[in-house]
C-alpha cells in the first residue's frame, strides 16, 4: 500500500490526467467485450461463459486477415463478422437447447465450447503466442492533451467504443427492431404470439453480442498477445463489469467498465499489488448494497 | 422395453466395455509398462495446453532430438529410451498425480520434470516419496535446490537459476548505469512470487555493485494481464532513467507493443533478463533497438559452432526457433547420457552419485562445458547480457557473465539465506 | 427420517468401507489407491456442493474457496506447529466453519445468478489473497517442502496404504454424515426452500438461518476434501483454490446427477477416471473433455446416476408408467 504516492498523484494535474485517461482506455476496451455479454444476458437470459472465446477468435482471425490482406480495417471487420456468423451457429446449435434450463447446464455447455476452441486454436495457430503488430498508420508519437498522454491509436479505439455504446443504446430504444428486442426480453411468449419470429430475433441478438466480443479482440490485437486461453482473463473482467453494472444494462456496463478502468489506473499507484483485490471488493460491496447491480433489474 | 431399445443397448455394450477398459488401464497396466524388455521408459510431465503450452512443446521437441541421437548411439546404459509425455495443465496436484502414475503404472524409471514454478515443487515431493531419478528442466526458483530442507537425494535441476540471473544482471546493469550515469530506476515485474523474489534479488546485487541508485517506483502488473496501459503511464509519470523488468513471453511482448504506443522507450532504457529468447524476439513486430537483454537462448551465444549447429538443426526440424526451455531439456538428456555411461546402470542411487559433480561437453556451456554441481544444480552454463536489434541475430554486443564472481556472490547469498 | 433408513445407510457404508479396505489385499495397484484417495477428496467436495445446488437450490460458483481453505489451513498448521494431525484437521474445519459463516452471511442475501457471482467473487478474492500474502502462503509457488505427515492413530501417512485407508474412512464417514444432513429435518427444510422459498418463509421457517446452516456445513465438508487433497500432494497450492476447481466440482455434480445422493460421488469418479485416461492418450484433453460435457448436457440432459435411477424405476413400474411421466 502506498497512499502517499496516491495522494501525490491525485494532487498533480499531469498524473491525474494521465492515469484517468489510461483508466478510461482500459475501461472502454473492456466495455466493448462486456457490452456483448450484457446484451446477450439482458435479452436471452443466458450467461455466456464462452464470451472470452469469441474475443480470442476475433483476435486470431484478425491476425490472419492482416497477414493475408495487410489491411487493419479489413482485419477488424473480419474479426467482428466471423464472430457474428459463429455466434448464430453457436446459439442455434447449442444454446437454443438449454434456454430456460438450469444455469449450470448453460455454464457447462459454454465451458465445453471454451475447452474445445482453446484446443482448436492451438491446433490451427500453434501454442506460441503471437503479436499482430501496430498498423503503420498508427505508428506515430503520442499526443499530449492537458498534460496527459493520449496515443492516437487509443484515441481511435475510444472513439469506436463510444460510437458503439451510443449506437447500441439508440437502436435499442429508438428503433422498432430495438423495441421488439426489449419487448422480447421482457416477455418472449407475448412477442412471439404477436407474430414476431423470436427464434430469429434471439439468434440476431446473439450474433451482435458475439460480434462485439470479436470486434474487441480484433481491435485490441495490435497491442495484446494472442495465446490459446487468452479469453479467460477478459471473460472474468467482463463478468465483473456486467455484474457491477447490472446484468442486461448497457449503460451499467459502460459505467462499470470505466469504474474498473479507473480503479486500475489509480490502484496501480496506491495499491500496486492489490489492484485486482480492490476490484473484487468493489464488486462485493456493490452487490451487497444493490443486489442486482447498479442498473440491473431483478431476474429469477 | 421395446425392440428398438434393445438393439441400441446391444450396440452400446461393446462401446461401454471399451470405454471401461480404457478408464481402468492405469490399474492393470503395470505389466505392460515394463513388458518391452531392453528399453527404459522416461516420463516427462509438462504443460501442453493453455497460454504457456510452448513450455511443453519446445521441450518435447528438444527431447525428441536428443533421444533420437542417444538411441542411435546405443541408448542409456545399453537400453533404448521410450519417452512418455503427459500434460499436467500446469496444475501442481495434477503434476503430482501424473508423476506417480508415470512411475507406478507406466513403469518409468527416470522423470524429466518439465514443469514450471509450483508444479516443480509438487513433483519434488513425489520424488521424495518414490525415490526415482528426476531432473527438473524448467524451474528457475533458486530455493528448489539451494535450500537444503527442500533438497532430495535423487532430484537435480538442469536449468538456469534466478539467483544466477540476478547476480549477472546486477553486475551488468551496474556497469551500464555507471557509464551512462543512470541513478533513477523503476521496476515492473509480474505480481507473483517469481516476480517479487527475483526483483528483490536483482536489486540487492545491483545495489551491491552500485550503491547510489534510487528506486523511484515499482509496478506489479498481474500475470497474463491483457492490458498494461495504467502501468505504462505510471512508469512514464515517474520519469526514471532506466526500467528493470521481469516480464516474459506473451506478457513481455504485449508490454513492449503497448509501451511503443506510449513511446516509453524514448523516455527510458529497459533491462529485462527474459528478453533474449526467440519466441519474444520474433513475436514483437516492431522490436525497439537497444533494450538491454539477458540471454536465455540464442544461437550466437555462446559463440560456439556446436551451439549454432544445434540451433539450426532444431529450426530446420521443427520450423520454429528453440527456446530457453529447449536447451535446458537437451542438456538434461546429455547429462543423463553421460551419467549412465559412468554408472553403468540406471539405478537411481548410482545415477545420482554419477550425476553429482559431473562435468560434460555441452554446446550451451561456457567454453563448451557445463557441470552438475554438488548441490544438484547446473552451473557454468552460458549467461550474459546484450542489446536488442530488430533483425537476426536479435541480440548483439553480448557480454558473458563472470562465473568466478557469480560463485562468490552466490555463496554469500546462500549464507545470508541460511542455506549452508 | 426413520431409524430404518438410517440403519440401512450405515450398513451400506460399512459394506463399502469393508470392500475398500479389502482391495489392497487382493490386488496390488498403487494407481488404484491413488485414484481412491483423489476420489475421497473430490467426492466430499462435490457432494457438499450438491447440498447447496441440488439440496437447497443455491448455485455456488465459488465452492472451491473452501476446498482451498481446508488445504491451506491444514498444511500451514502441520508445517508451522507441532500439533497432532487430527488436531490440525479439526482446527482447519473450525476455521472453515467460521469463514463459511462470515462469507455465507454476506452471500445468502443474494438470489439466483447473483448468488452465483458473489460466491465467485469471494473465491477470486480469496485466491488473490493467497497470491498476495506471500510470506504466509508462498504465493503462487505454494507451500513448499511438503507437509510433515505425522502419525494418526497409529497410521503412518507417509505410507500410501495407510493414507489410502484413512482417506477411505474419511470419505465413507463424511458422506454418511452428509447423507444424515440431507435426510434430517434440516434437509427437508432446505428442499422446501429450493422448491418454493416464499411459501417456506410463510410456514414460519427462518429461511436465512437454514440457508446459512447449509452454507456452513457444505463449506466444512468441502474443506475436509481439501485436507485430503493436501495430504495427497503433500502441500497446498493456489490452484486448489482457484476458479477451475469450482468448475470441476460443478461438472462432477452435473455429470453424476443432482437428484441422487451418490450422484456427485459417481460424477467425481467418472470425471477423474476420464481426465486421467484422456491425459494418457492425447494432449488435446480440453477438446475431449469439452465433447464429453456436450454429450452429457445436450445428449443425456441429466447426470448419469439420475438417468440410471429413472431407468430402474421405469423398469420396476413397467413401461406404461414410464411413458405416462
Amino acid at each position: 500500500m502506498d497512499l502517499d504516492a496516491l495522494g501525490r498523484c491525485v494532487s498533480t494535474a499531469s498524473c491525474l490526467v494521465t492515469q484517468t485517461t489510461s483508466g478510461l482506455i482500459a475501461g472502454l476496451l473492456l466495455f466493448l467485450v462486456a457490452a456483448g455479454l450484457t446484451l446477450i444476458f439482458g435479452v436471452l437470459k443466458v450467461v455466456n461463459f464462452a464470451h472470452g472465446t469469441f474475443y480470442m477468435l476475433g483476435g486470431y482471425i484478425a491476425f490472419t486477415t492482416l497477414q493475408v490482406t495487410e489491411s487493419y480495417t479489413l482485419a477488424v471487420l473480419a474479426g467482428g463478422a466471423a464472430m457474428a456468423v459463429f455466434g448464430i451457429f453457436f446459439e442455434r446449435a447449442l444454446i437454443a437447447r438449454v434456454y430456460g434450463q438450469d444455469v449450470l447446464m448453460q455454464l457447462l455447455v459454454c465451458y465445453a465450447v471454451v475447452l474445445i476452441f482453446d484446443d482448436l486454436v492451438k491446433m490451427v495457430w500453434g501454442a506460441d503466442f503471437l503479436a499482430m503488430g501496430m498498423p503503420p498508420a498508427f505508428q506515430v508519437p503520442p499526443l499530449f492533451i492537458a498534460g496527459g498522454i493520449v496515443p492516437p491509436f487509443y484515441a481511435v479505439l475510444i472513439g469506436i467504443a463510444l460510437v458503439i455504446a451510443i449506437a447500441l443504446a439508440a437502436s435499442l430504444s429508438g428503433t422498432r427492431a430495438g423495441k421488439t428486442v426489449l419487448a422480447a426480453a421482457q416477455n418472449p411468449t407475448m412477442v412471439s404470439a404477436l407474430g414476431v419470429n423470436t427464434d430469429r430475433l434471439f439468434a440476431v441478438v446473439f450474433a451482435i453480442g458475439a460480434a462485439l466480443a470479436g470486434l474487441g479482440g480484433a481491435l485490441a490485437a495490435p497491442v495484446r498477445s494472442l495465446t490459446p486461453g487468452m479469453g479467460f482473463s477478459v471473460l472474468i473482467d467482463s463478468f465483473i463489469v456486467t455484474v457491477i453494472g447490472g446484468m442486461g444494462s448497457i449503460a451499467g456496463a459502460l459505467l462499470a467498465s470505466v469504474g474498473v478502468g479507473l480503479i486500475r489506473g489509480f490502484g496501480t499507484i496506491g495499491f500496486p499489488t492489490f489492484t485486482d483485490g480492490l476490484i473484487y471488493v468493489a464488486m462485493i460491496i456493490v452487490l451487497l448494497l444493490r443486489p442486482t447491480g447498479l442498473f440491473g433489474r431483478e431476474v429469477v | 422395453m421395446t425392440k428398438t431399445d434393445q438393439r441400441i443397448t446391444l450396440r452400446r455394450r461393446p462401446l461401454l466395455a471399451g470405454a471401461a477398459a480404457a478408464l481402468a488401464t492405469p490399474f492393470v497396466a503395470r505389466a505392460q509398462g515394463t513388458a518391452k524388455s531392453g528399453t527404459v521408459k522416461v516420463g516427462m510431465p509438462t504443460i501442453l495446453s493453455g497460454a504457456i503450452a510452448l513450455l511443453g512443446t519446445s521441450q518435447r521437441n528438444a527431447a525428441e532430438m536428443e533421444i533420437e541421437r542417444i538411441n542411435a548411439a546405443g541408448g542409456l546404459a545399453g537400453r533404448k529410451i521410450e519417452l512418455v509425455v503427459r500434460d499436467s495443465k500446469g496444475q501442481p496436484q495434477e503434476a503430482a498425480r501424473v508423476v506417480r502414475e508415470l512411475v507406478n503404472t507406466d513403469g518409468c524409471e527416470i522423470i524429466m520434470d518439465a514443469e514450471a514454478s509450483s508444479a516443480a515443487f509438487a513433483v519434488q515431493e513425489v520424488i521424495r516419496d518414490l525415490g526415482v531419478l528426476c531432473i527438473h528442466t524448467s524451474s528457475e526458483t533458486s530455493s528448489l535446490t539451494a535450500d537444503p530442507k527442500l533438497r532430495v537425494a535423487t532430484a537435480f535441476r538442469c536449468a538456469r537459476q534466478g539467483v544466477h540471473d540476478s547476480i549477472v544482471g546486477g553486475s551488468y546493469a551496474a556497469k551500464v548505469a555507471d557509464a551512462k550515469k543512470w541513478t533513477k530506476w523503476a521496476t515492473c515485474s509480474p505480481d507473483y512470487a517469481y516476480g517479487h523474489d527475483t526483483t528483490t534479488q536483482f536489486l540487492d546485487f545491483f545495489k551491491h555493485f552500485k550503491p547510489d541508485v534510487e528506486i523511484i517506483t515499482q509496478a506489479w502488473p498481474k500475470l497474463g494481464a491483457p492490458d498494461f496501459t495504467e502501468v505504462i503511464t505510471k512508469l512514464i509519470q515517474a520519469k526514471p532513467q532506466a526500467l528493470f523488468s521481469l516480464l516474459y513471453a506473451g506478457d513481455l511482448s504485449a508490454f513492449i507493443n503497448q509501451a511503443n504506443v506510449y513511446a516509453l522507450f524514448s523516455n527510458m532504457a529497459m533491462f529485462d533478463p527474459n528478453m533474449g529468447d526467440y519466441p519474444v524476439l520474433t513475436a514483437v513486430k516492431s522490436l525497439p533497438a537497444g533494450i538491454y537483454s539477458g540471454t536465455r537462448y540464442l544461437e550466437n551465444f555462446p559463440d560456439l559452432p556446436a551451439n549454432a549447429a544445434w540451433g539450426e538443426a532444431y529450426r530446420k526440424r521443427f520450423n520454429q526457433f528453440p527456446t530457453n526451455w529447449s536447451w535446458q531439456n537437451s542438456t538434461a538428456w546429455m547429462l543423463a547420457e553421460a551419467a549412465a555411461k559412468k554408472a553403468g546402470s540406471l539405478d537411481a542411487k548410482k545415477m545420482s552419485e554419477a550425476l553429482t559433480g559431473l562435468t560434460i561437453d555441452c554446446p550451451f556451456g561456457v567454453g563448451g562445458k557445463v557441470t552438475m554441481r554438488d548441490d544438484h544444480t547446473l552451473v557454468n552454463y552460458a549467461v550474459g547480457w546484450g542489446r536488442t536489434t530488430p533483425k537476426m541475430p536479435y541480440v548483439i554486443d553480448i557480454e558473458a557473465g563472470d562465473w568466478k564472481q557469480l560463485y562468490e556472490l552466490e555463496a554469500a547469498w546462500k549464507k545470508q539465506m541460511n542455506y549452508t | 427420517m426413520t431409524s430404518g433408513t438410517a440403519m440401512r445407510d450405515i450398513a451400506v457404508a460399512a459394506a463399502a468401507l469393508a470392500i475398500l479396505i479389502a482391495v489392497p489385499f487382493l490386488v496390488h495397484s498403487p494407481a488404484f489407491l491413488d485414484y481412491i484417495i483423489r476420489i475421497a477428496a473430490m467426492s466430499l467436495f462435490a457432494t457438499s456442493l450438491n447440498l447447496l445446488v441440488g439440496g437447497t437450490g443455491l448455485v455456488s460458483f465459488g465452492h472451491g474457496m473452501f476446498y482451498g481453505l481446508g488445504a491451506y489451513a491444514f498444511a500451514l498448521l502441520m508445517q508451522r506447529t507441532q500439533i497432532s494431525l487430527a488436531a490440525a484437521a479439526g482446527c482447519s474445519l473450525v476455521i472453515s466453519a467460521l469463514v463459511g459463516l462470515a462469507v455465507g452471511a454476506v452471500c445468502i442475501r443474494l438470489r439466483a445468478i447473483y448468488f452465483a457471482f458473489v460466491t465467485l467473487a469471494m473465491q477470486m478474492l480469496f485466491y488473490s489473497i493467497i497470491i498476495t500474502w506471500q510470506s504466509l502462503t508462498g504465493g503462487d509457488q505454494g507451500l513448499q517442502g511438503g507437509i510433515p505427515r505425522r502419525v494418526l492413530f497409529g497410521f503412518d501417512l507417509n505410507s500410501q496404504f495407510h493414507l489410502y485407508t484413512v482417506s477411505a474412512v474419511v470419505m465413507v464417514v463424511g458422506l454418511l454424515l452428509l447423507r444424515h444432513v440431507s435426510a434430517s429435518p434440516l434437509g427437508a427444510t432446505l428442499r422446501m426452500i429450493r422448491d418454493n422459498e416464499p411459501r417456506t418463509a410463510f410456514l414460519g421457517v427462518t429461511v436465512w438461518r437454514a440457508k446459512l446452516t447449509a452454507f456452513v456445513i457444505a463449506g466444512v465438508f468441502a474443506s475436509l476434501g481439501g485436507i485430503l487433497a493436501a495430504l495427497f500432494v503433500s502441500g497446498a497450492y493456489p490452484e486448489l483454490a482457484n476458479w477451475p476447481i469450482s468448475g470441476q466440482a460443478i461438472f462432477a455434480v452435473m455429470l453424476g446427477g443432482v437428484s441422487t445422493f451418490l450422484g456427485p460421488l459417481a460424477g467425481a469418479a467418472i470425471l477423474l477416471a476420464l481426465g486421467d485416461a484422456v491425459t494418457r492418450f492425447t494432449e488435446y484433453n480440453g477438446m475431449v473433455l469439452g465433447l464429453v460435457i456436450l454429450f452429457v448436457t445436450l445428449g443425456l440432459r441429466r447426470g448419469v446416476l439420475d438417468v440410471l435411477t429413472e431407468a430402474l424405476r421405469r423398469r420396476r413400474t413397467g413401461p406404461a408408467a414410464g411413458a405416462a411421466e
